[in-house]
């Protein structure tokens, strides 16, 4: 292992988690003025559920909760991808221990999907 | 329509004083969405986790950079952090909601007691020295020669055991208050396994974002989350957390430490008021 290399898989997967930070923030700072310019009280006005199906005609129909679902989803999914992006970057240095590790909390936050499944039937 | 520009302001509140006091988001936004805005503890919960993993990126993505946090190390404890957080996304849903407030109550009494205690990681930056002697980044017992691969070019896992078991309670305190979990890490790595306080803060900041994934899934499926509450506290807590990164070093933070104490003193009378029913 060089110094250099591990630089890189550093950097990359500092890339990946300030993207997403931003990328997300983008998304619920629109949802949010979307939600302030349709008169929406939070609190008061009760939530719509969440429905993959929708999520794409919402954000192309402008609907504040397309995107605040997305931004959410986003900032679920960063941390994530960081880790399948340490998986695939200690993969490639040969790294079985750090790649087995990244495989083992991704199972871990598989499994949570997982219990949902099982408890909401 | 003015609830949703309160919650953005009180989120950005929450992320100034957290990103100027060392705090994760969490220990400031339950309380603010329960007592400030009357929302359900568990609700709370939800939306402070995405909070944490929100600010966790954004702040561990500069940390990874500025090479203060041990990517391997954060990696290894995670494992642990997630498995905790499993168990503690399950078990958040089934204890009333009077035991949780009970138990954020007292972690406040416990993050206001260690503040007053608080050293600032700037002021310790060398290794920890440990209780046996022994050099942070050499391999000493047999455990630690066969964990020598999950380590980086200059540190070695220490007292794997010990750490994971600590690791475990932070994720599942993470999953059940909303927290980040910090008030676990850092000790962990600092006084168990041995690494500075700079790398421990660090390093805990980037295990936050994935053991937070772990319970927030199980909350977000559960139709916990609120998007209407949800969007104006995140983005808020991530505005003020980035502002208060950048006057971070122009400010008096003892003075703000002290009023800060007070104010988590009153929060956590009222929170175990709440969870007496009183």
């Amino acid at each position: 292992m060089t110094a250099g290399g591990a630089d890189r898989i550093e950097v990359r997967i500092a890339r990946v988690l300030t993207g997403g930070a931003v990328v997300s923030v983008v998304l619920l700072g629109v949802g949010v003025a979307l939600m302030v310019a349709s008169g929406i009280d939070p609190g008061a006005t009760t939530f719509p559920t969440f429905d993959p199906g929708r999520l794409v005609g919402d954000l192309v129909a402008l609907r504040p909760e397309g995107f605040l679902y997305a931004g959410i989803i986003v900032v679920v999914a960063t941390p994530i991808a960081r880790v399948l992006g340490e998986l695939v970057g200690f993969s490639l240095r040969g790294e079985r221990a750090m790649a087995a590790v990244a495989v083992a909390i991704l199972v871990v936050i598989g499994l949570s999907v997982v219990v949902v499944a099982v408890v909401e039937g | 329509m003015g609830i949703g520009l309160l919650l953005v302001a009180g989120g950005a509140v929450a992320g100034l004083f957290g990103s100027l006091l060392g705090l994760g988001g969490g220990i400031l936004i339950v309380p603010l969405l329960t007592l400030g805005f009357g929302r359900p503890l568990r609700e709370a919960v939800a939306v402070s986790l995405v909070c944490v993993i929100a600010t966790s990126s954004a702040a561990a993505g500069a940390y990874l950079r500025s090479r203060l946090a041990n990517l391997r190390l954060g990696m290894v404890l995670v494992l642990f952090t997630t498995i905790g957080a499993l168990v503690g996304g399950i078990v958040a849903f089934l204890l009333p909601e009077r035991v949780l407030t009970a138990l954020f109550a007292i972690l406040l009494g416990y993050v206001a007691f260690t503040m007053i205690r608080r050293r600032d990681p700037a002021d310790a930056d060398g290794p920890a020295v440990l209780a046996d002697g022994s050099q942070p980044a050499r391999a000493t017992t047999r455990l630690e020669r066969a964990t020598s691969a999950l380590a980086g070019p200059d540190y070695v896992v220490r007292r794997l055991v010990p750490a994971s078991v600590a690791s475990l309670g932070a994720g599942v305190l993470s999953a059940l208050l909303g927290v980040g979990g910090g008030a676990i890490n850092v000790p962990t790595m600092h006084l168990i396994m041995g690494t500075s306080l700079r790398v421990a803060a660090a390093t805990s900041n980037l295990m936050i974002g994935v053991t937070a994934v772990a319970s927030a899934i199980i909350y977000f499926l559960r139709g916990a989350v609120d998007p209407y509450i949800a969007g104006p506290t995140v983005v808020g807590v991530f505005v003020g957390a980035s502002i208060g990164s950048r006057i971070s070093g122009r400010v008096d933070v003892r003075i703000l430490r002290a009023l800060f104490v007070l104010v988590l003193v009153w929060t956590a009378i009222q929170m175990a008021r709440r969870a007496v029913g009183l």
